[in-house]
């Protein structure tokens, strides 16, 4: 760095979290708009559950009490807006609970742990309240595929007609589905609105949904037509949902923009991977999860290959 | 440890300070996977406990001379003559349910690494009775974590407690998986960690001493050392060889250089 230049600084958390918060505004109100007030109680109940944990795991480790953490806001309503809106209250109340009792606070802070704490709290509840995270029996506002999600369709090998009457459906998500994560294009603008504050961020997506689209095409889980496996790939659960707000963490993303990028399409090719392979209809949290795992990675082995391959000179074979 | 060290201090040390599982992270593997209900992990502990202190006893009394590469199988042996009898007495007894939740872990605590990990690094280095100090107070230790670890999961994975149900509300299955004993393990070293570093300070500076220590590089050779390098030492780079000529040695047998090379 040349004297006097000024070093670049981290960028302030709580802003990016803050813009993060904006943007879910749109997810919420669509939940409100298809399944009604409850939504916004789930909703309600996962951030508190996350700001009473916060301020619990404040006291107990003798920390200045912040409440009104925009990280725990952002990972309680992440967490509710990835639940169906017919979900038990308790659940999404323990996933955010683990989410910062078990994720965030062992590791100081927000702006330390190596996981997206609203990934973790989302797959902790999967795990362990398989049947209520994934039931959208009730509340649903479907009127196209009645109460069975296209997650749960593909799983289960059975084909979806995409047809000019539907697509607009799927791509607004009025189909079954978690209550705040079905509707595409919303997820296209709140991308745009990333775009626009911090678009290096959006790098990662891109890698996501490139790879994404490219295993699909590549293993295909329905034997029927690429749209047909393509569309409803991309729109079901959480994909895109976790593609604009998960993926592209601020705290858990690597530092420089090819690794940015590489990170996001390790995390594709593992999502699509696991629900191929998987016993869960929505893998996108635990592939969120295993790329933080791998993010050092990324960080200094892809960073340090340059200076390694030219470091090992080549050993001369002398006769 | 010293010569003159207690029974309280061993067990201080052994059960505490460098607890087999949360600091030393040996014999992760059967408490990961297989202790997820109360009776299992009493009887992954109960087998555990015996087979380190049976072992560990034998190694410092008979196996001070052998080398290494021979003592290890022979703890291996010793602990599967002890698991065998406790594995038929299952099958007699018809303790299925047992049997089947712990699945191969049973068989495998008789090669455990704890066992070979204590023998190698204590008993064969130290007198039987502070030998049979070490291995008490680890097995306490590392049934410690099991009893702990088994409890937990079973109360909080499948609402009950040695099987008996609990009718609680809500059970959290994901604790009865390998990832739910992790993260409590993780908590359980954090504690004990802070507790230590609470109630033991002198011994948590000896570790940072002993980290720097190991941290510094090392001290670079003199012209003498570089032309003239010093012989085998003690604590030198680990030999097949050597440990052969020591065993043969012990029989009785000398062979010499050129005699090998003519072999």
């Amino acid at each position: 760095m040349a004297h006097g230049a000024v070093k670049p600084t981290k960028p302030n958390i709580r802003s990016v979290y803050s813009d993060y918060l904006i943007m879910l505004l749109a997810p919420c109100y669509m939940a409100f708009h298809y399944y009604g007030f409850r939504s916004l109680l789930v909703i309600a109940v996962s951030v508190i559950s996350a700001l009473l944990t916060d301020a619990f795991a404040g006291l107990i480790l003798n920390k200045k009490i912040n409440f009104g953490n925009p990280g725990c806001v952002f990972a309680g309503a992440a967490i509710a807006l990835m639940m169906p809106a017919n979900v038990p209250f308790y659940v999404p109340a323990l996933a955010s609970f683990f989410a910062v009792a078990i994720v965030m606070m062992p590791f100081g802070s927000d702006e330390n742990t190596p996981f997206v704490p609203a990934a973790a709290g989302f797959a902790f509840a999967s795990v362990c309240f398989k049947e209520s995270v994934f039931n959208y029996a009730v509340g649903t506002q479907d009127s196209v595929f009645g109460a069975e999600s296209l997650g749960s369709m593909l799983l289960k090998g059975s084909s979806v007609h995409i047809g000019t009457a539907n697509i607009f459906d799927i791509l607004i998500g009025n189909v079954a589905g978690p209550m705040g994560t079905g509707c595409v294009l919303l997820m296209l603008a709140s991308a745009a609105f990333l775009l626009i504050r911090r678009p290096s961020s959006l790098l990662s997506t891109a890698g996501f949904v490139v790879a994404c689209i490219v295993t699909v095409v590549l293993f295909p889980r329905v034997s029927a037509s690429l749209k047909s496996n393509l569309i409803p790939e991309l729109c079901s659960g959480s994909l895109m949902f976790a593609a604009v707000f998960l993926i592209t963490d601020p705290v858990t993303q690597p530092k420089k923009n090819l690794n940015k990028f590489l990170y996001g399409a390790l995390c594709g090719v593992l999502c699509i991977a696991m629900r191929k392979m998987g016993a869960y209809e929505e893998t996108v949290c635990f592939a969120v999860i295993l790329s933080n795992a791998l993010r050092p990675i990324f960080d200094s082995a892809i960073d340090n290959m340059p200076k390694r391959i030219k470091k090992s000179p080549r050993k001369e074979v002398t006769e | 440890m010293s010569a003159n060290i207690s029974f309280k201090d061993a067990l201080k040390k052994g059960a505490l300070i460098y607890n087999p599982v949360l600091v030393q992270l040996v014999g992760l593997c059967p408490v990961i996977a297989a202790s997820t209900t109360f009776i299992q992990a009493l009887s992954l502990s109960v087998t555990m406990f015996l087979e380190l202190i049976v072992v560990c006893v034998i190694a410092s009394a008979f196996f001070k001379n052998l080398p290494r590469w021979i003592r290890v199988p022979i703890y291996f042996i010793i602990g599967l003559a002890l698991v065998c009898p406790i594995l038929y007495a299952i099958e007699t007894y018809s303790l299925n349910d047992i049997s089947l939740g712990m699945k191969i872990y049973l068989p495998l605590t008789a090669v455990n690494s704890v066992v070979a990990v204590h023998c190698e690094q204590f008993s064969v280095k130290n007198s039987i009775k502070l030998a049979f100090y070490d291995a008490v107070a680890s097995g306490i230790g590392i049934s410690a974590i099991f009893l702990i670890t088994g409890a937990v999961r079973e109360i909080l994975g499948k609402a009950s407690f040695a099987g008996i149900s609990l009718n609680l509300p809500i059970t959290f299955k994901g604790m009865a998986l390998p990832f739910g004993c992790l993260i409590l393990l993780g908590f359980l070293a954090a504690l004990l960690k802070s507790f230590t570093a609470k109630y033991y300070p002198q011994t948590e500076k000896e570790e940072e001493v002993k980290t720097v220590t190991e941290e510094l590089p090392e001290p670079v050779n003199t012209v003498e050392e570089t032309v003239q390098p010093k012989t085998a030492e003690p604590n030198a780079e680990y030999s097949a060889e050597d440990d052969l000529n020591e065993f043969l040695k012990s029989l009785g047998i000398e062979l010499s250089d050129e005699e090998g090379d003519a072999k």
